[in-house]
């Protein structure tokens, strides 16, 4: 166990150095300063200029620019928005909640959905059920989710009016800024109407949440019935069969859980797509999470936010990642080997 | 003198010609197939079967819907957009775009990635090791996000959505090109080749390469309707094809603003990529559901 | 009267290109208390048959018979669900390589009370668990494990093959079956574990009067353990009957061939000199041939045997040839050179004849 974590601590620091220099050579290949692009002051004077220069430490090599790129990110200066000209870092702590909010809800969702339908399907293999459920499968994982997401607004929030379309909650709520997460702010706060605004919360989610998940149910379908028929083949559920116990008992008590331990590990891995889906689905729901203002970022040249953007966008998938190789791994004692790729 | 058969003798083809026979025998993959093939013809042969072009508006016919809706004109089939361009045109050229060009980012970053995975295979120790956490650590980018920001840096634009997808899809080869080389390495038949005294590069490419050709082929389906998609969601978001190029994404975009008063500018593009990314798939599952009937068979 | 009565037993495969009989025409019947073993090479279809009796192939596999009585009553003419009821209660089946058969998620303990009859217990709740564990400890006793506190809590993959194995039996004595089949039990083993598990099963052959149907590939191994033995080929029957008379007098040139292959009877043979094998191998599912399947290696074949041939009776010795070997003895010592220039003369001869 313990070279396995010193294993993947390394794996970690060195993808966090090399997502730095991808985003620090990011400042090199936009257009205009570097040095502009890193801290984000467009209308620097010429001593504000000297002082960032300074700061920076642009008059040495590269390395020691790295170096003091390195030290501005670990003390949590990410620079300024070059649009907003506020600091960035305050800007991304509250928008990534949002953003996290969106992909756990969708995440829930499409494990919810996901798996036992494809359990349904493995175990009615090769009949009639198995045959709709794939092709379902395969028509969710190939329609363009912002195409899903304005038919979605068009029939559930024009046609049936039954839910909105954009934003988190309702304007006329005031709900304090804590977590960003908003459940976890409505039950924190003191405000008279909480259920209210707990019902106005769930409404807002659900459109965004379920047009995210849909990806990601299918390739759940793929993977819970690609694991399912392999241990409906296996030897002990031959010979639990020849013990007696009905299909039914064969199922919930062994199959299921076998079938399981194989998908937990996909699960985290899987959240990377999610976020990548939940940042084209925000900008068609006006959700206010971090992919909306990377793309409105990247709409407006705002080059600062862009890199640290995309740095600490990177950093937080790989940290789910390793997070969940490490829960995988502590769980189930078989997984300690030697992993390479994906 | 002509001389019947005494003897039945029976056929051992090959196995691609095994893979084809079972294919051709499933009839939905057949059909995926079939269309596969017609949207190649289409992205080819668009600009002459096309009725109208996609840049010219008729100024006196906008939006107008499609001819089967009381209001529509028989001569726009698909209806036209708020510039008066023809719908059916405009996603008959944008075949070709974004049909077309995901062929082509698939063929170019294929070849790209084979060679690199092939001959990155070959290295052992220090130099391989390095390669499997950098390239772990950029395939757990997700490529989208990857795409977006190439294109950041290279400014929108189609050509340049080109390049990003085609740096995007190159590490996804290497990662399957390594991993099946190495497989293929470890089984007996190319140390008997090795006992022969041929040479790495013989061995890649005779004995090895012939027998992942069909695993590749099955990641390059898969990469296509990625990048039919993401082509689709860069035009989209205005980072891709700029207007006026009929890409689908982009023509989905144009058509927001007029949402809901002619939503067929919306419900349109959308099959089209529907339509495409589907038949890819098809087409993918159907040489995955082969290759697996015929290592059972 | 006999416990289990097969006749004509078919195994059918449904493949794209047609139904491919697996295992043709097989009869087999066993009685109270008996100990039977079956014994083929691998493909010869032993496995399906045990299988095909206790109801537990998929639905590929096609299974037709004649007849199929077990105790009195004809399965043939109730339901798959009544079928599958009455057997499960009546037959128990042990499998080869018995770590994989366990489910690797639970305890031991777990799988062992799963196997227990509900109704056998009495009480509340408190009681029925307590009388539960009783019974599992009662079990693991009665297959020779003495640890059971061990063994109860821990999981399939922290035991060795053999108390797997031994495990496996306490789970089929669970349901104090009648008929305990046995396919391969010892394959994955060391032979001083073989001979445990079959001491084992024969202990509980004798104490419980258990019928046990043995299956295996290793015919000398079989036979310090059966009281009468099947011999099959390729999914065909070729000989039955009581050990003495198949390992002595064995009718069949295949059980013949089987007889000679084993290391007893090659004790003999001078040095450097051919072990005494059929040439050829088992044929495959797609290329079976007609008729008698033996056909294309036997020794003696000839033109009638492209005939399936029916099975002829000598005094409860069944064999399934057109030309049984009838009055060669086996077993004396200078009779191996003797044997091989029968062999050759009756080659010979069949030669000239065809």
């Amino acid at each position: 166990m313990l070279i396995f974590t010193l294993r993947r601590i390394s794996l970690f620091i060195f993808t966090m150095l090399i997502l730095a220099m991808v985003s620090f050579s990011l400042s090199f290949l936009f257009p205009g300063k570097s040095v502009i692009n890193l801290s984000g002051q467009i209308n620097a004077t010429p001593s504000q200029l000297i002082t960032l220069n300074q700061n920076y430490q642009t008059d040495k090599s590269i390395i020691s620019q790295f170096g003091s790129y390195l030290s501005h990110i670990a003390s949590g200066d990410l620079g300024q928005s070059m649009a907003s000209q506020s600091p960035i870092a305050n800007e991304i702590a509250k928008l990534l909640p949002a953003t996290i909010e969106l992909s756990l809800v969708a995440l829930f969702i499409a494990m919810s959905i996901g798996i036992p339908l494809g359990f349904i399907a493995a175990i009615n293999h090769n009949k009639a059920s198995d045959n709709a459920i794939l092709s379902f499968a395969m028509v969710g994982y190939s329609i363009p989710v912002f195409w899903l997401g304005l038919l979605a607004i068009l029939f559930f929030s024009i046609g049936l009016g039954w839910l909105p379309s954009a934003g988190q909650i309702s304007l006329l709520f005031e709900i304090e800024y804590v977590t960003g997460i908003q459940f976890i702010d409505i039950l924190l706060s003191d405000s008279p109407y909480k259920w209210q605004a707990f019902n106005d919360a769930s409404a807002h989610i659900i459109l965004p949440a379920c047009v995210v998940s849909l990806a990601p149910a299918t390739i759940f379908i793929r993977l819970s019935r690609a694991s399912m028929i392999e241990v409906l083949a296996t030897g002990y559920i031959r010979a639990a069969r020849a013990k007696g116990l009905s299909s039914r008992q064969i199922i919930f008590r062994h199959a299921i859980r076998n079938a399981l331990i194989k998908i937990v590990r996909h699960i985290g891995l899987q959240f990377a797509n999610l976020v990548t889906i939940a940042m084209v689905t925000e900008v068609i729901f006006s959700w206010p999470g971090i992919g909306r203002w990377l793309i409105e970022s990247i709409y407006q040249r705002d080059y600062t936010a862009i890199q640290s953007g995309l740095l600490v966008l990177s950093c937080f998938i790989f940290i789910v990642h390793i997070l969940t190789d490490f829960i995988y791994a502590a769980l189930n004692p078989l997984a300690r080997g030697n992993k390479h790729g994906s | 003198m002509a001389r019947e058969k005494i003897y039945q003798e029976e056929i051992f083809p090959s196995p691609f010609m095994q893979l084809w026979l079972i294919f051709r025998r499933t009839p939905v993959a057949m059909l995926g197939f079939t269309c596969f093939l017609f949207l190649i013809f289409f992205a080819i042969f668009a600009p002459l079967l096309a009725p109208y072009s996609p840049v010219e508006g008729h100024l006196d016919m906008i939006l107008l819907p499609p001819a089967w809706h009381p209001d529509g004109n028989v001569s726009f089939l698909l209806g036209t957009d708020e510039l008066g361009r023809d719908m059916l045109s405009r996603l008959m050229y944008g075949t070709s775009l974004t049909f077309g060009l995901s062929f082509i980012v698939v063929i170019i970053s294929l070849v790209i990635g084979v060679i690199i995975g092939s001959l990155s295979a070959l290295t052992k120790g220090f130099k391989s090791s390095f390669l499997n956490h950098f390239l772990d650590v950029v395939l757990s980018i997700p490529s989208l996000l990857l795409a977006i920001i190439i294109v950041a840096i290279l400014g929108p634009g189609i050509s340049n959505t080109v390049w990003a997808i085609v740096i995007v899809l190159i590490p996804q080869f290497i990662h399957i090109t390594r991993y099946a080389v190495k497989e293929e390495f470890r089984k007996d038949y190319v140390l008997a080749s090795r006992l022969d005294g041929a040479s790495n590069f013989r061995i890649l490419h005779y004995s090895v390469l012939p027998n992942i050709v069909e695993r590749i082929m099955s990641q390059a389906t898969l990469a296509q309707s990625t990048a039919i998609l993401e082509i689709a969601t860069l035009g989209f978001l205005g980072l891709g094809a700029q207007i006026p190029l009929p890409e689908w994404g982009a023509i989905l975009a144009n058509g927001l603003e007029r949402f809901y008063i002619a939503p067929w500018t919306v419900y349109l593009p959308g099959l089209a990529i529907l339509f495409a990314v589907v038949t890819t798939n098809l087409v993918g599952e159907g040489m995955r559901h082969a290759l697996k009937l015929r290592k059972e068979s | 009267m006999n416990l289990l009565d097969i006749r004509n037993l078919s195994i059918e495969l449904e493949t794209p290109t047609g139904r491919i009989l697996a295992v043709d025409h097989v009869s087999l019947s066993m009685k109270e208390g008996e100990v039977r073993g079956l014994v083929g090479e691998s493909g010869s279809g032993k496995s399906l048959l045990a299988q095909a009796i206790i109801g537990v192939l998929e639905d590929k596999w096609h299974v037709h018979a004649d007849r199929f009585h077990w105790r009195g009553i004809d399965l043939l003419r109730l339901s798959i669900e009544e079928r599958k009821a009455l057997l499960c209660k009546d037959i128990a089946m042990i499998f080869q390589e018995p770590m994989s058969c366990l489910v690797p998620t639970t305890t031991i303990g777990a799988q062992l009370s799963e196997a227990l009859d509900n109704k056998q217990f009495t009480g509340y709740f408190w009681q029925k668990t307590k009388q539960r564990k009783e019974a599992v400890i009662k079990l693991l006793h009665k297959v020779g494990i003495k640890k059971h506190d061990v063994c109860i809590n821990s999981y399939p993959h922290q035991l060795t093959e053999a108390i797997c194995q031994r495990v496996m039996i306490a789970i089929a004595l669970a349901g104090q079956p009648i008929l305990l089949i046995a396919d391969e039990p010892t394959a994955a083993m060391e032979s001083t574990n073989q001979g445990q598990i079959f001491r084992l099963l024969a202990s509980l052959n004798q104490l419980k009067n258990m019928s046990i149907l043995s299956i295996s590939h290793d015919l000398e191994n079989i036979t310090h353990w059966t009281n009468t033995i099947t011999v099959m080929y390729s999914g065909q029957f070729v000989e039955a009957g009581t050990t003495q008379q198949i390992f002595t007098k064995p009718m069949h040139p295949y059980t013949r061939a089987l007889v000679d292959s084993s290391p007893q009877a090659n004790l003999q043979i001078p040095v450097k000199s051919r072990l005494m094998t059929l040439p050829g191998s088992i044929p495959i599912l797609k290329h079976l041939p007609i008729g008698c399947r033996l056909g294309p290696r036997c020794p003696r074949a000839q033109q009638a045997c492209v005939i399936a041939p029916k099975v002829n009776n000598f005094h409860g010795h069944k064999v399934s040839c057109h030309f049984p070997l009838k009055k060669e003895p086996l077993r004396t010592e200078p009779s191996r050179k003797e044997a091989l220039n029968k062999c050759d003369t009756e080659q010979v001869v069949s030669k000239e004849i065809f």
